[in-house]
């Protein structure tokens, strides 16, 4: 009845998801409800003259226009962002103001204007298109570099230079020129990661209900953590009091960390609900989604790395613009600069480390968290160095890994690695998960295939990446001197009813990570009882106590660790209770396969036994509370850091550039695993996000700061005939400091794979002297290049 | 958007000038132009339904010829605004006798788009107007032949 730990459970939740019964909230119909449009600048840099609403307001249906002028008389305030990172000189980043509705300046195409409130989706759209929005079109940048360029237009007046920050990390910029300058071979790139489009399944949807009997306010929204939404509208947007507000995010349709931030929309539902007394409900359409999501990536980076004559890595320097969009997203600042060049260590035992950030605004959507966060940018930058130095230096791409890798250690009897980049790794194998990767691509035998293919005029090549990520996001005393202006634990709290089945209630979200299974999984083997009686409950702040959600592959490291927090909280009491039922002492008791057990006897009472006792406590030990139902924060100790080591081999085809990746196989060690399955599914769709920003994804803003490819006629998405079956496998090593000995496993895939594609392409393209192609990886990009 | 092309009439390089700055004649032979109203010296108001791609549109705005050099060159300027996106261009437009009955007219510019327009038309933009081009060519040279037809 019990282990079920490590066991490829199938997931409890699709039983509703293929089924059609997922209740997502746009599902959600309220009595009363209105319906909201948003118009949107069409211009990515506006003034704004005039808006005239009148013909709107008198179309019939219309209840209500709103415009950024009655946002402004309202004195409310604009959305906050939840990190500062402080320029060099010490002086705070810059933080203009982000109202919910514009009313003097657009500053990014899709920027809102106006909100329409009708009895219906459909006349509120209609409607919207009769608000009379007068604009004076402004110059726009919309590219990182250029916009510090002298005479850029200015996205805020007080922002010179359009920039928010500029930041570094590391070793004295001086110590790393000195050891670059006794290097005997420096590798340069200079390369764009280019901004990507997260495209959740689900578009973004709000539902603001205000009932002023109670005078209390529920939202649902697609949201990644409904209480850090709740925790920002309330102290910082709206002003009112948090214990009048629920947040619930009921079925959420993937996020990828696009619905981590509080989003304008969240505020202004509220808002307007609060103002019409009746429930208003917003959904984004796909084009909107495309246009308001906030965006991922999008860094201009030159980076050198010195070897010395044996190819050990001697330094490394690195200068990033990164773009932040219009306005600071909830984790804008921190992505580029805390989960980007604290990595830049990588698995190397590069002794000397510079990493500058410039934090840059543009007219552009905002960017922030996704998939990875700055973790994937580190490792692209990294991993495309090291195959370009092994090429450049004749080394064999996987030697010059292995001359650099930092030795075995598991973080209990060796020490955590102590980086140059502020982290200390946990454990680490990083010789391990390489040598397995090279087993199984066959590395030797696909060299001589590879040599044999060339002289038949055919172009294969092989790309490595051996990257590592910092994950279970984390210390909240680290976080904190580091600029986050909350903390990162997570809360879980374990009921178990009197009749022994349990209600947990977890601060994490699942919004496709399966946490319903896995956490139920981890509960269901600690008590030792079926996984039916256990019900994982999240996503509804007014029956979870608090979290602080979903994102940084922290679900199970940080919120799986809660909730062990508290269910050792209930076998300590249950052992009281059962020490009591079985006239025995305490220590003389064993709690095993959902029992109770005398040692060396065969007396013993049942967890059902217990619990039932706990509330009904006729016969109780003295003094001890009635009840079962203990609550925990858990606050990790660090970082998890889960590494692998990804190998790509593609296709060139000459004639028209068209890449095909023939095999991809991602040796992961994300600790110990609870469901394989839902492990191998995240690492499935990790590559294929990964792969698609190599080969396909890539958002493009033209000269005016337009979105030029805003739909899925012109965005690619990576689809199945794209992709290679993958070859997968996994390592073990056991993180040290939380109780199940987990990584995390969310982002491995997305962070690893983009650099193995790109370097496996280079190494396709060697014999043509090609060294660096942009992001996607298009067949015509790679044509050009062949042919020019 | 690059906006360029060229197209060979068999009609004077005056008759093709009288027609492009008669605003009755254009107003009947521009494809989807529903409208166009003089409101001052070389200066026009239009109202146009256009089909791009995946999106359609009502357009209006204002249309300015500028720097006229009769009878062989001018700048359109365009300026029109939909809900689904606005578009601002300038286009100068030149006529090369050929010969006394040839005249090869081409034109060349660039157009600015915004909006809904710019996000999910811009592929299929220089198609669309490659198509607008053609069908405004065989129009016009219809209007020629019909005029010389009534002429003779």
């Amino acid at each position: 009845m019990t282990n079920y730990i490590g066991k490829a459970v199938k997931r409890v939740e699709d039983k509703r998801f293929i089924t059609g019964k997922g209740r997502y909230t746009d599902d959600i119909i309220l009595p009363g409800m209105t319906h909201a449009y948003i118009v949107r600048s069409p211009y990515a840099h506006a003034r704004i003259s005039s808006v005239d609403t009148s013909a709107a307001e008198a179309i019939e249906g219309v209840v209500k226009v709103f415009t950024g002028k009655d946002i402004a008389e309202s004195g409310i305030n604009g959305i906050p962002t939840g990190w500062q990172v402080n320029f060099k000189n010490g002086d705070t980043m810059k933080e203009p103001p982000h109202p919910l509705l514009v009313s003097d300046k657009a500053r990014y195409m899709g920027d809102a204007v106006a909100i329409v409130i009708a009895e219906s989706r459909e006349i509120a759209r209609d409607a919207g298109d009769m608000v009379e929005v007068e604009y004076e079109e402004l110059p726009a940048v919309a590219d990182a570099k250029k916009a510090t360029e002298a005479g850029a237009p200015l996205v805020h007046d007080d922002a010179p230079n359009n920039m928010c920050f500029d930041w570094e990390l590391g070793n004295p910029k001086a110590e790393v020129d000195e050891a670059m300058s006794k290097a005997h071979h420096i590798t340069t790139l200079e390369f764009v990661n280019q901004r990507v489009i997260p495209n959740a399944i689900e578009p973004r949807s709000a539902i603001g209900h205000f009932e002023e009997s109670s005078d209390k306010y529920t939202l649902y929204t697609t949201s990644q953590n409904p209480h850090l939404t709740r925790l920002l509208m309330c102290a910082f947007v709206l002003g009112i009091p948090e214990h009048k507000v629920r947040v619930v995010a009921p079925d959420v349709g993937g996020g990828f960390g696009s619905k981590i931030f509080h989003y304008a929309e969240e505020a202004l539902v509220i808002w307007c609900s609060q103002r019409l007394k009746r429930p208003v409900k917003w959904t984004a359409d796909r084009s909107e989604a495309f246009m308001t999501d906030a965006h991922g990536r999008d860094h201009v980076t030159k980076a050198e790395m010195g070897f010395d004559k044996d190819g050990k890595i001697m330094g490394l320097r690195v200068k990033t613009y990164a773009n932040l969009g219009a306005y600071l997203s909830t984790f804008a600042p921190c992505v580029p600069t805390w989960l980007h060049g604290t990595l830049m260590q990588g698995l190397y035992t590069t002794p000397k480390i510079n990493v500058d950030v410039t934090g840059v605004f543009t007219h552009t959507v905002m960017v922030d968290a996704y998939r990875g966060a700055g973790r994937p940018e580190a490792t692209y930058l990294l991993e495309r160095l090291m195959d370009t130095a092994a090429l450049e230096m004749k080394i064999d791409p996987a030697e010059l890994r292995r001359k650099n890798f930092i030795p075995a250690f598991d973080g209990v009897k060796q020490a955590g690695y102590q980086t140059q980049v502020a982290l200390q790794y946990d454990s680490g194998n990083y010789q391990g998960v390489l040598k397995r990767a090279l087993e199984m691509v066959g590395y030797e035998k696909f060299r001589e295939e590879q040599k044999a293919a060339r002289k038949d005029g055919k172009l294969l090549g092989i790309g490595f990446s051996t990257y590592i990520e910092a994950c279970g996001i984390a210390p909240s005393a680290v976080v904190g001197a580091l600029g986050a202006r909350a903390g990162l634990y997570e809360v879980g709290q374990v009921r178990v009813q009197p009749t022994g089945k349990v209600s947990v209630y977890t601060g994490s979200h699942s919004h496709g990570q399966g946490h319903e299974t896995t956490f139920a999984q981890v509960v269901a083997d600690r008590l030792g009882i079926p996984m039916d009686d256990v019900e994982i409950i999240h996503g509804d702040s007014e029956s979870v106590a608090f979290g602080m959600g979903t994102y940084g592959s922290r679900s199970l490291a940080v919120g799986g660790s809660a909730i062990v927090k508290s269910l050792d909280k209930i076998i300590e009491k249950g052992a009281k209770i059962a020490a009591h039922k079985l006239e025995a002492s305490e220590e003389d008791l064993e709690f095993a396969e959902g029992k109770w057990t005398v040692k060396g006897t065969d007396k013993s009472v049942g967890f059902g036994d217990v619990a039932l006792t706990a509330y009904v406590p006729h016969n109780y030990p003295a003094g001890l509370e009635p009840g079962l139902d203990f609550s925990s924060f858990y606050d990790p100790a660090n970082f998890t850091y889960p590494f692998g080591a990804h190998i790509a081999i593609v296709e060139v085809d000459q004639d028209t550039g068209k890449v095909s990746l023939k095999r991809f196989i991602a040796v992961d060690d994300v600790g110990n695993v609870i469901n394989p399955m839902i492990v191998d599914g995240q690492i499935h769709g990790g590559l294929a996000q990964g792969i698609g920003q190599a080969l396909l994804e890539g958002a493009v803003y033209d000269e005016n700061g337009q979105l030029i490819n805003g739909s899925y006629m012109d965005y690619t998405m990576p689809r199945a005939d794209d992709l290679p079956s993958f070859e997968i496998d996994r390592q073990v090593t056991p993180c040290p400091h939380n109780p199940l000995g987990v990584k995390g496993a969310g982002e491995a895939g997305t962070i690893g794979s983009t650099p193995a594609v790109v370097n496996a392409v280079m190494d396709a393209l060697s014999p043509f002297g090609i060294k660096n192609l942009e992001m996607p990886l298009t067949p015509e990009r790679v044509w050009r290049a062949m042919n020019s | 958007m690059h906006l360029t092309g060229t197209h060979k009439f068999n009609a004077s390089t005056d008759k093709i000038w009288s027609k492009l700055m008669d605003v009755n004649t254009l107003e009947r032979i521009t494809p989807g132009v529903s409208k166009l109203e003089e409101i001052g010296t070389d200066q026009y108001k239009a109202i146009a339904e256009v089909k791009m791609g995946p999106v359609s549109g009502s357009f209006s705005g204002n249309l300015n010829v500028l720097d006229k050099q009769e009878p062989r060159s001018f700048v359109l300027n365009i300026k029109q605004n939909s809900k689904i996106g606005n578009v601002a261009a300038d286009v100068k437009i030149e006529l090369q006798p050929l010969s006394e009955h040839e005249t090869q007219l081409s034109f060349d510019g660039k157009a600015n788009m915004s909006g809904l327009l710019a996000r999910t038309g811009q592929r299929v933009m220089s198609g669309v107007a490659n198509t607008l081009s053609k069908q405004f060519f065989k129009a016009l040279e219809e209007e020629l032949a019909n005029s010389t037809s009534q002429e003779v």
